[in-house]
């Protein structure tokens, strides 16, 4: 199970606490809560969004903690002022990093490299095809192909309102 | 830094790039995935290392199920105390990947062959059920998915029941008060016992259907 959704657990995990260490923890606790309510888990339905379920909450149950933690060290500051409080990502957004890791997951490695450099490393078709040794017109098939399929995976993020 | 992949840039590639303008409920969910694609947590990795940690805190956080730990020889010294601790670390890993591993072997092999839903009575106007039966060696295993059964005061329990058109019932299982899964067991054929209800049953030594249904539904083969 582990191999199967620990990236897409660690993923969610870390939009909601934003460090390595910390979303590392959360993972962990979200492994152990599903072994220990592995009997409420159906074998016949896909674990993935139990899996989620359980992630979000451990990540936010721990930057709740580390919200707190926070707060009290700047005691003559108000709990509830903006400057020390962050708020956690909405669980809509959270439910579409889960759905876009696991789109992107299933991109085959060449296409999802370069979905990556695209959009998280900002880069144009040209640099990228120097910097993958190919050719700019195979890094825009491979582009087409790959935005292609998450546009089909991820269609009904983008449905219009009927 | 400035950006060289502009958004509308972005929003080509998302779209296809479709000529037509968006409609707002696209663009908001169009500019999600644009934020998303280039948001380092959709694209970041955990540390090699991180599934073993997984593995020995789920090893340390106990036996499933809540069972209580089977007794154990008192070891007789520090070296029989370690080779105990590996040897139950290691039946533990072993039980976590077997139950983890079955889980998606009997997720990929085990088919719902009856399924229904179950409709609330006057007693819990509230409820509403699904249920869905695999068949396997043993007999037919029954997934309720029950929502919004009340608890039930102390003494008193849920009892699932198939029946046949004759109203004859076969007990298939008890539970307390549920908002998840409850998986129950028939030897009876949904064949023959089409009939799926749920009533409140008393601890008490009549073993017969009290009556009180609160869910009601008729399986049907898939």
């Amino acid at each position: 199970m582990y191999r199967a959704y620990g990236g897409l657990v660690y993923a969610v995990a870390y939009r909601v606490l934003g460090r390595p260490d910390l979303a590392e923890e959360a993972a962990q606790q979200t492994f152990v809560r599903a072994w220990q309510a592995a009997d409420r888990l159906d074998p016949n339905r896909d674990p993935g969004p139990w899996l989620a379920t359980i992630a979000k909450r451990a990540a936010l149950d721990i930057h709740r903690r580390e919200a707190r933690r926070r707060a009290h060290s700047l005691d003559d500051v108000a709990t509830d002022h903006p400057a020390v409080v962050t708020l956690p990502p909405d669980t809509d957004s959270l439910d579409a990093v889960w759905q876009v890791r696991r789109a992107i997951e299933s991109l085959p490695p060449d296409e999802a490299t370069i979905v990556r450099l695209q959009h998280l490393e900002d880069i144009t078709h040209t640099e990228i095809a120097a910097k993958l040794g190919i050719a700019v017109g195979t890094v825009k098939s491979r582009s087409h192909r790959a935005h292609t399929k998450l546009a089909a995976l991820l269609g009904h993020l983008r449905e219009p309102a009927s | 830094m400035t950006k060289r992949v502009s958004n509308a840039d972005r929003w080509a590639l998302i779209t296809g790039g479709r000529t037509r303008p968006l409609v707002p409920s696209e663009a908001t969910e169009v500019s999600l995935l644009a934020e998303l694609l280039a948001d380092p947590s959709t694209w970041v990795e955990p540390q090699a290392g991180l599934e073993d940690t997984v593995v020995r805190a789920v090893v340390d956080a106990g036996p499933y199920l809540h069972l209580a730990p089977e007794p154990q020889p008192v070891p007789t010294s520090r070296w029989h105390h370690r080779v105990a601790m590996i040897g139950g670390a290691a039946a533990a890993a072993v039980i976590l990947i077997a139950l983890f591993a079955g889980v998606f072997v009997r997720h990929t092999e085990a088919r719902i062959v009856y399924d229904g839903e179950l409709q609330a009575t006057a007693l819990a106007p509230s409820a509403h059920a699904s249920a869905g039966v695999m068949q396997s060696d043993a007999g037919f295993r029954v997934v309720l998915d029950a929502h919004e059964l009340p608890q039930l005061p102390e003494g008193r329990y849920y009892q699932a029941w198939l029946k046949n058109a004759q109203g004859i019932g076969v007990p298939i299982g008890t539970f307390s008060s549920s908002q998840d899964y409850v998986t129950l067991w028939a030897g009876a054929s949904p064949d023959e016992f089409p009939i799926i209800s749920v009533t409140i049953e008393a601890a008490d030594d009549n073993q017969a259907s009290s009556g009180q249904a609160v869910l009601v539904g008729q399986l049907h083969a898939v």
